[in-house]
């Protein structure tokens, strides 16, 4: 019953602005705890750092064939449906992977958890800037497909900057509280892998939104992934800004989760040490 | 921060408890709580107990193995929490406690120096302005750009003991670490801790070899099952401790 006692345990006085300024205080720990997770990751493959771009190219040619050519999945406003899937393919992988990293970046923290104390969301938090390399690979491989598709650079292109922003204060929430319980209960990234997978289905990122029968879209409307995603396209295909409704929604839900989030690891933090 | 401002580490009554199995699975934990099944007795790493160490002493902790001295480094440490009671640390702290600790077998030397270092809270410039002495301090210029699991564990050890010991704490925490170098570099090692010592600094040291503690410390802590069994002069200590162990050691 130590367990239940602990997860329940009262909240300690922390907030996000707690977890701006720790990153601040460890920002040098953050760097070189990202610079290990990719040389650990990468190491020992022949492809090394080639593997960041190849894995998503794959997948892009797979899921372009089989929902393209196979399904005969539309696009959205003209776009070439390769474009139109790289757009969402891109988030997407980006949020899956961090969140799949973060679950274990406490239980995999080894001694860095056992013997030396620093705010340990400072780990969760490497493992989810470890994916930005995700993120950059895949924003150079959409640059070369533009440029091949003869697609126009728009500046409206630029809004993606500040919603992967929220993006990642949105994983940042989801990250928290996961890494946390997977150390008390290893079946958290099982049900991660499972959860992100469902997930993907109900977030358009093989189809456009609007093919979605009207009596489900509130499960789009709700869903801030798909809100990003969206946006996403409207900010890369359409030359004007996001809806705003858009933002908004997921701006707040974001906050919120990252809120909460945040609360919930730093409640279970004591713990941590003793159940690595 | 402590009451007064001479003590820099305080234990009010400080328990602390472990579970004796690994982490449970969310079945085996549904279960307990469906059936609201007992626990198992929990295992008592420390048991009520209180001290304080004042800014500049030199505190030996002794004891079996097992009776709680590196769970009292832990705490000093920030590791981990106490079940009950208060531990108050007024200064920065910096632990050797487990062999390496902190410490990447992928990374190369230099990366670990930098990674502990940012641990330690030490910025990079800092940390480069003492690059050098470290690296000298360890003498492993030639290997710093290897792995460190490629390292031997004295090697290991000689890196963590230069990258704690120039991170300037105000409390040092050491454990049986020192004792794995070879004997010409513990020499080293304890002049260090000499100057340390010198400087004001504070030192909670942990060894199981008396002459050490008797060498270093001006107090010392006797620790038996987690319960805190002596507090005071050093001499004192040492001896009724070796005592206590003589008709053991003559069975």
């Amino acid at each position: 019953m130590i367990e239940t006692r602990r997860l329940t345990g009262a909240l300690r006085t922390a907030h996000p602005g707690t977890m701006a300024a720790n990153f601040w205080r460890f920002r040098y720990l953050l760097w070189y705890l990202v610079v290990r997770n990719l040389r650990i990751q990468y190491k020992q493959s022949i492809f090394g750092y080639a593997w960041v771009l190849l894995s998503p190219l794959f997948q892009l040619l797979v899921y372009s064939f089989v929902f393209s050519q196979v399904l005969n999945t539309p696009s959205q406003g003209g776009v070439p449906f390769l474009l139109f899937l790289l757009v969402g393919l891109i988030p997407w992988i980006f949020f899956s992977n961090s969140v799949a990293a973060a679950t274990e970046s406490i239980s995999g923290g080894g001694a860095l958890v056992t013997v030396v104390y620093f705010p340990r969301e400072i780990l969760t938090a490497a493992s989810v800037l470890t994916r930005v390399i995700d993120l950059g690979a895949g924003l150079f491989l959409l640059v070369l497909v533009m440029l091949v598709e003869g697609e126009p650079l728009r500046w409206s292109a630029l809004w993606m900057l500040p919603l992967l922003l929220v993006q990642v204060l949105f994983t940042l929430g989801l990250a928290f509280p996961l890494a946390a319980l997977n150390l008390f209960f290893r079946d958290v990234r099982f049900l991660v892998a499972v959860g992100l997978n469902l997930w993907f289905f109900v977030t358009p990122v093989l189809y456009p939104v609007d093919i979605v029968p009207e009596r489900y879209r509130f499960i789009y409307d709700l869903n801030p992934m798909s809100r990003l995603v969206s946006s996403y396209r409207w900010a890369m295909f359409t030359g004007v800004a996001p809806p705003v409704e858009s933002i908004l929604w997921s701006i707040a839900v974001s906050l919120a989760v990252l809120y909460v989030g945040y609360r919930l690891f730093k409640s279970m933090e004591p713990a941590f040490a003793d159940n690595v | 921060m402590p009451t007064t401002s001479e003590e820099v580490v305080r234990l009010e009554g400080v328990s602390k408890r472990y579970r004796r199995r690994e982490s449970e699975t969310l079945k085996e934990f549904l279960a307990a709580v469906a059936r609201r099944k007992a626990a198992e007795p929990p295992f008592y790493a420390l048991r009520d107990v209180s001290f304080s160490v004042r800014r500049g002493e030199t505190v030996g902790i002794i004891g079996r193995n097992g009776s709680g001295k590196t769970t009292v480094l832990k705490l000093i440490a920030g590791v981990t929490v106490p079940t009950a009671g208060k531990v108050t640390v007024g200064g920065r702290v910096s632990a050797l406690i487990e062999l390496g600790a902190g410490f990447h077998p992928d990374l190369t030397g230099r990366e670990n120096v930098y990674l502990k270092a940012s641990i330690l809270g030490m910025s990079r410039r800092r940390t480069r302005e003492s690059y050098d002495a470290i690296v000298e301090f360890a003498e492993l210029r030639a290997f710093m750009d290897t792995p460190v699991k490629r390292y031997s564990s004295g090697m290991f050890t000689r890196l963590a003991f230069a990258v704690a010991v120039h991170s300037q704490p105000e409390v040092f925490l050491i454990d049986e670490s020192l004792s794995v170098g070879d004997a010409a570099f513990r020499e080293k090692c304890y002049a260090k801790v000499r100057d340390f010592q010198a400087g004001g600094g504070t030192i909670v040291l942990v060894s199981h070899d008396l002459q050490t503690v008797a060498s270093y410390c001006d107090r010392v802590l006797h620790l038996e099952d987690g319960r805190l069994l002596f507090d005071g002069d050093a001499e004192e200590g040492i001896a009724r401790y070796a005592a206590s162990r003589e008709p053991a050691a003559a069975v």
